[in-house]
């Protein structure tokens, strides 16, 4: 399979172990960074591994920060990703067989390294089942990111944030 | 502050324990779903509707896994939702993310667990600063 990969600052270094694993697997990663221990946000890259995924570039993402929640909502909040946080295989597992999910993210300092790898197994095995059940729900689901403004080709989505946080509005 | 609640049919129990277990803890809390919504997409409209412009307001949504709330409730625009299944991370997202609302699986977390986790939640609060760069991305976004 194809994944795009995604962390932030915190988790950089799990990132890569996950990089590794994929590899090893026979999997072709797209790494959409971040690339070091930088201080950054999360909701860029949440955002490049759900867009690859909806644009079809990858088959599924795997996104990871240090509680993995807010990776994981940046990665919902794209037009066409179903991403599941997920500590626990059956989770993943489940996300993918009944809400066909598309999209995994990971707390890269809740959850330890060898579940991890249990949790992406879980999650690239199954198989999404389609009933009428799922499909209903599915539908009501994609209705509502029909209204939604198309803000994938935007590239400059959160240039105004970045300038304010450039000139040091952001403080602690 | 107000706790606002609802569940499917699958965290209608949970649910409910949740619910006696808030007043034990002197919260007020508001149940959206008494019976159980029709599925996770009704009872997170619910709890997101009532919460979303009130800032002394969060909620709790209750299903199988959880993941179907979070996905839904993440889906509103302006809605910061986490799936939670340990007190840690229930804690630090209110902290860092902002968040107004955790999805809780009544089939993967067991009672003690859900407790302490919306415990966890509700006691937290949202500190700012750098944080609020990724919490101005977030709502940016869908």
């Amino acid at each position: 399979m194809k994944i795009s990969l995604g962390c932030d600052h915190i988790v950089t270094d799990i990132k890569i172990r996950i990089s590794d694993y994929l590899k090893e697997k026979g999997h072709t990663v797209l790494d959409m960074g971040t690339y070091d221990f930088t201080r950054t946000h999360y909701p860029i890259y949440g955002r490049k591994v759900a867009e690859a995924v909806a644009s079809g570039k990858a088959d599924r993402g795997i996104v990871v920060c240090g509680t993995g929640v807010g990776i994981t909502v940046a990665a919902n909040k794209v037009p066409g990703s179903r991403a599941v946080l997920a500590r626990d295989t059956t989770t993943a597992t489940y996300a993918v067989e009944e809400l066909n999910a598309n999209i995994i993210g990971l707390g890269g300092k809740i959850t330890g390294e060898h579940l991890i790898y249990s949790i992406i197994d879980g999650f690239l095995e199954a198989k999404y089942r389609s009933t009428p059940e799922n499909e209903a729900i599915l539908k009501k689901l994609n209705a509502r990111e029909e209204e939604v403004y198309c803000q994938m080709s935007d590239q400059g989505l959160f240039d105004e944030f970045l300038v304010k946080w450039n000139n040091g509005e952001y403080q602690d | 502050m107000k706790i606002v609640l609802g569940s499917d049919q699958d965290g209608l129990v949970l649910k409910d324990k949740i619910k006696s277990y808030l007043r034990e803890l002197g919260y007020e809390s508001l149940d959206k779903t008494e019976f159980g919504g029709e599925d996770f997409l009704e009872s997170t409209k619910l709890v997101a509707n009532e919460i979303m412009e009130d800032e002394e307001m969060v909620g709790v949504l209750f299903d199988g896994y959880g993941v179907g709330s979070f996905i839904a409730a993440n889906k509103i625009k302006g809605m910061i939702a986490a799936e939670v299944s340990d007190e840690r991370s229930a804690k630090m997202t209110r902290d860092h993310n902002h968040t107004k609302i955790i999805t809780i699986g009544s089939k993967i977390v067991g009672e003690e667990l859900a407790k302490s986790c919306v415990k966890a939640f509700v006691q937290s609060k949202y500190s700012g600063g750098r944080h609020q760069i990724r919490v101005d991305m977030l709502n940016k976004m869908l």
